[in-house]
């Protein structure tokens, strides 16, 4: 069962590879692994002797799956940072809890528990995708999502489940668990991008941002950044979907190509 | 006196843009919207997100949301469904639009069909909330101003839209007027003038007669499809030429990259007016087909090549002039004064052509935009304060009439006539033992009935038979200070009378009005709500993060900084009620949440790192 279980995350690593997220693609290799440690492909594909190649972006993790500054990252494929291998005691950057508390991370956490128990209601454990045919790619897509989630990548996972669904449009387990981790990353993001009635401003000059490299939607949400508009009115007039949105502007001041302003 | 106290505003309600001003100190001014722009875009928008967008932000999302974005309302407002003008209109509309129970007009927007004056009334109760910020206080009388050829049910449709974004209107009047009042022609001309307003998407020419202070429209004419967007079209047109033929990408397929094509085009336009040339600077504007770096475009466009670029509309505009002034039978030399409005009048070329037209330099303020509602604010002003001097007298903006046989119209009341007024008239039968008469009710100007706009019509029966000619009948209007008309007619053998109402009407029937204004009162509530739980939930992020921050500090002080357990105890539970309340849309549980962690925090970071708590 863990064999097959294994060979489905393998499958959907190379998916997440193929659309750039490196990342995502890293740890469910590492979690096949886990699994079947016999899994030649796994080891191959993570490195010599299964040994993790170290993290691209060197970074401790966040546990938020957000891109670091140094990361570099295809604007379509937003990638969580790379970590060596599965996460057990994540290294927080930002302000932890110690034990005793009665708090499971920073204040952080507490927005995004609040999404996750009240608002989308996300069950404790996932359970394997009900009415697919086992081995399908769909089935495959679905386990590497919820690995992924349960890691806490929820980019990674939103990318599989996109893929998921352009093969199963009406199976509603895709739909459901697509739409909460989309949910989910938007948070997170918004987290990052903190107070959204602030206006945010270019900091580079006009000649330097030609040097950048953007594609035509990071440049559209560039361009509608003038100091005059918040992050919640680039939401409104950026004619993408609110996740994608939250993405490019998150990198875009992890780049530090804009600054959040007042 | 309270009058004294209340803020009043002038708005001018124009098709691409608006704009609100009042008097203060004796100073007519523009109020500057909440963004610090005196113009706001006349567009209304729902955003993906659900969102309600007016102004700037709603205009600058609408090529990417095409459908649920409503510009140029204002071509539709008070019109039938049915009639030309609305007809033209819909071949240039983005957004759907449906015909309404009484022939009128509506806007399908996130699903809902709305009556256009709900639509106009959220761009004035965007100014409205403008002037209120500038003001400190609310605002709620304004002047509105409406182009002269406005008939009364487009009049009535724009007063609607003011009722519903909370506004008692005082007056309507027109738009060349208002600019003639901010020139003080009111008082220093006694003559012809002509404005020439080039606004976003309208061309009007208007001829008044001022005449000791009363204003009289002698003509007015135009294009309703001849604007400043033209000009941006041609820019746009321009860009789009030079880099298909450096990348042979087309980029009017792309949305996003349209946008931005219409935000630059735009900007170098206005900036073409002061300087000679201008930088389009649009880096990654498109991404190949195949993939690959996104391309920039990058170009210097000259004065002289957007003269170049747009002679011929400059020249329209010379052309529609001359032919309005032509059948007002009014020759260039016979004005006083000639006035630029709009935007557009800054290009220098076209004032040039409007020099070479009427020889003479035409009036242009600083900021030509500006000089209607300006005037309409003098005008609010002047109608508060009792300044008889500049009160417009409220006047009839069309003639009136009676449809007669022949298929023509027998005018009983001219337009601009000072209401309340009366007027009678007789007629007689045109037929043999005729026993019927059909009292149809008109307001126009043009000579045949089926070109002016039918008010309501009626039947007098029961007539003498007699050979035609024979009966005579008595044709009465009355128009009260209100605006409302009554017809009359009345056989003088019998006494036989038979009479109708005629109310001015937007199209929508005073329970209709008092419906949207409840639900724009509760749209307006329930905005107010959200953005207090948006800036409430930031208030508690912005607290959690800090209590959590002094929490952590104080479990690694040894004894606890010398805090009690119940201290940290009370920490914690705040910060559980914070989770609670930040998933429930509940402004006064967040209140208390914030409370609740605005107590903990001194405590907590009043722990010393002895043991004691510190100072």
């Amino acid at each position: 069962m863990n064999a097959l279980r294994a060979k489905a995350l393998v499958e959907a690593g190379l998916l997440l590879r193929l659309s750039g997220d490196m990342a995502g693609a890293e740890k469910l290799f590492a979690r096949a692994l886990e699994l079947d440690p016999g899994n030649a492909r796994a080891r191959r594909l993570l490195g010599r002797d299964g040994t993790l190649e170290p993290s691209a972006s060197g970074g401790g993790d966040t546990g938020w799956n957000l891109a670091s500054p140094d990361q570099e990252v295809d604007w379509g494929a937003y990638a969580g940072p790379s970590t060596p291998g599965p996460v057990e005691a994540p290294v927080r950057e930002s302000v932890s809890l110690p034990e005793g508390t009665g708090m499971r991370g920073d204040a952080l956490d507490l927005i995004a528990e609040a999404h996750r128990t009240q608002e989308f209601g996300l069950p404790d454990t996932f359970t394997p995708a009900g009415g697919l045919p086992e081995g399908s790619e769909v089935e495959s897509l679905l386990r590497g999502a919820e690995d992924l989630l349960s890691l806490d990548d929820h980019s990674g996972a939103v990318e599989l489940l996109r893929r998921a669904q352009s093969l199963a449009p009406e199976n509603p387990r895709v739909e459901a668990l697509r739409d909460r981790s989309e949910r989910i990353l938007v948070s997170m993001l918004e987290a990052r991008l903190g107070d959204l009635n602030r206006k945010p401003r270019v900091r580079l000059q006009p000649d330097d941002i030609i040097w950048l490299n953007l594609d035509h939607r990071a440049g559209f949400v560039l361009a509608q950044i003038d100091g005059e508009v918040s992050f919640d009115d680039l939401f409104a007039l950026s004619g993408m979907s609110r996740l994608d949105t939250a993405r490019i502007l998150a990198q875009l001041l992890d780049e530090g190509i804009i600054a959040p302003g007042e | 006196m309270a009058a004294e106290s209340e803020p009043l505003i002038g708005i001018d309600l124009g098709t691409t843009n608006s704009l609100v001003a009042t008097v203060q100190d004796g100073q007519p001014i523009i109020i500057k919207n909440r963004t610090g722009q005196p113009l706001t875009p006349s567009v209304v928008a729902v955003s993906k997100n659900g969102k309600r967008l007016v102004g700037g932000i709603a205009k600058r999302q609408a090529i990417t949301n095409p459908q649920e974005t409503v510009s140029a309302a204002k071509r539709l407002i008070g019109r039938k469904f049915s009639s030309h003008p609305v007809q033209d209109a819909l071949r240039a509309l983005t957004y759907q639009v449906v015909c309404g129970q009484h022939d009128d007009v509506r806007v399908r927007l996130a699903g809902r069909d709305l009556a256009v004056p709900e639509v106009s009334a959220m761009i004035l109760a965007e100014l409205k909330a403008d002037a209120e910020a500038h003001f400190g206080r609310p605002v709620t009388q304004a002047v509105i101003t409406v182009p002269a050829y406005f008939n009364d049910g487009q009049r009535q449709a724009t007063k609607d839209a003011g009722r519903i974004a909370g506004l008692e209107v005082l007056r309507i009047i027109n738009e060349p007027t208002a600019a003639a009042l901010a020139y003080g022609f009111g008082r220093t001309v006694n003559g012809k003038i002509a404005v020439l307003d080039l606004g976003g998407g309208t061309f009007d020419v208007s001829v008044l007669e001022i005449n000791n202070g009363i204003f009289d429209v002698v003509a007015t004419g135009g294009d309703t499809f001849l604007g400043g967007e033209d000009w941006d079209h041609r820019i746009i047109e321009w860009m789009v030429f030079g880099f298909a033929k450096e990348h042979g990408i087309d980029l009017r397929k792309d949305r996003m990259a349209l946008q931005r094509l219409k935000d630059a085009a735009e900007k170098a336009k206005v900036e073409l007016s002061s300087v000679k040339e201008t930088q389009l600077h649009l880096p990654f504007i498109c991404t190949p087909p195949g993939g690959g770096a996104a391309l920039h475009l990058q170009s210097t466009l000259t004065r002289e090549k957007l003269e170049e670029l747009t002679a011929d509309l400059g020249e329209r505009l010379v052309g529609i002039t001359s032919e309005v002034l032509g059948e007002a039978k009014v020759r260039p030399s016979d004005l006083k004064e000639v006035i630029l409005v709009g935007g557009m009048s800054r290009m220098p070329r076209i004032v040039e052509q409007v020099r070479q037209y009427f020889r003479r330099e035409p009036c242009k303020g600083v900021h030509a935009e500006e000089v209607v509602a300006l005037g309409a604010a003098i005008q609010a002003h002047a109608l508060v304060g009792q300044e008889s001097e500049l009160l417009l007298l409220d006047v009839t903006p069309q003639s009136m009439g009676v449809a007669i046989a022949g298929g023509y119209v027998r005018r009983l009341i001219p337009r601009n006539t000072t209401v309340p007024t009366s007027a009678t008239e007789v007629f007689a039968t045109s037929k043999d033992f005729q026993r019927t008469v059909k009292i149809m009710v008109l307001q126009g100007e043009h000579e045949l009935a089926h070109h002016n706009e039918l008010l309501g019509e009626f039947l007098l029966t029961g007539l003498r038979e007699a050979p035609r000619g024979q009966v005579e009948i008595e044709v009465t209007f009355d128009i009260n200070a209100e605006g409302i008309v009554s017809v009359s007619a009345r056989d003088r053998d019998t006494g036989l009378r038979q009479s109708i109402i005629v109310t001015a009407s937007s199209g929508l029937t005073e329970d209709e009005l008092r419906r949207i204004m409840d639900e724009q009162r509760d749209w307006l509530v329930a905005a107010r709500n959200t953005e207090e739980l948006k800036s409430k939930r930031v208030e508690l992020d912005i607290l959690a993060r800090d209590l959590v921050d002094a929490l952590s500090r104080v479990r690694l002080m040894p004894g606890a900084g010398g805090l009690s357990p119940d201290v940290v105890a009370r920490a914690e539970a705040a910060l559980d009620q914070a989770r609670q309340a930040r998933g429930v849309e509940d402004v006064g549980a967040l209140t208390r949440a914030c409370e609740a962690l605005a107590q903990s925090l001194p405590v907590l970071r009043s722990a010393g790192p002895r043991g004691t708590p510190g100072r």
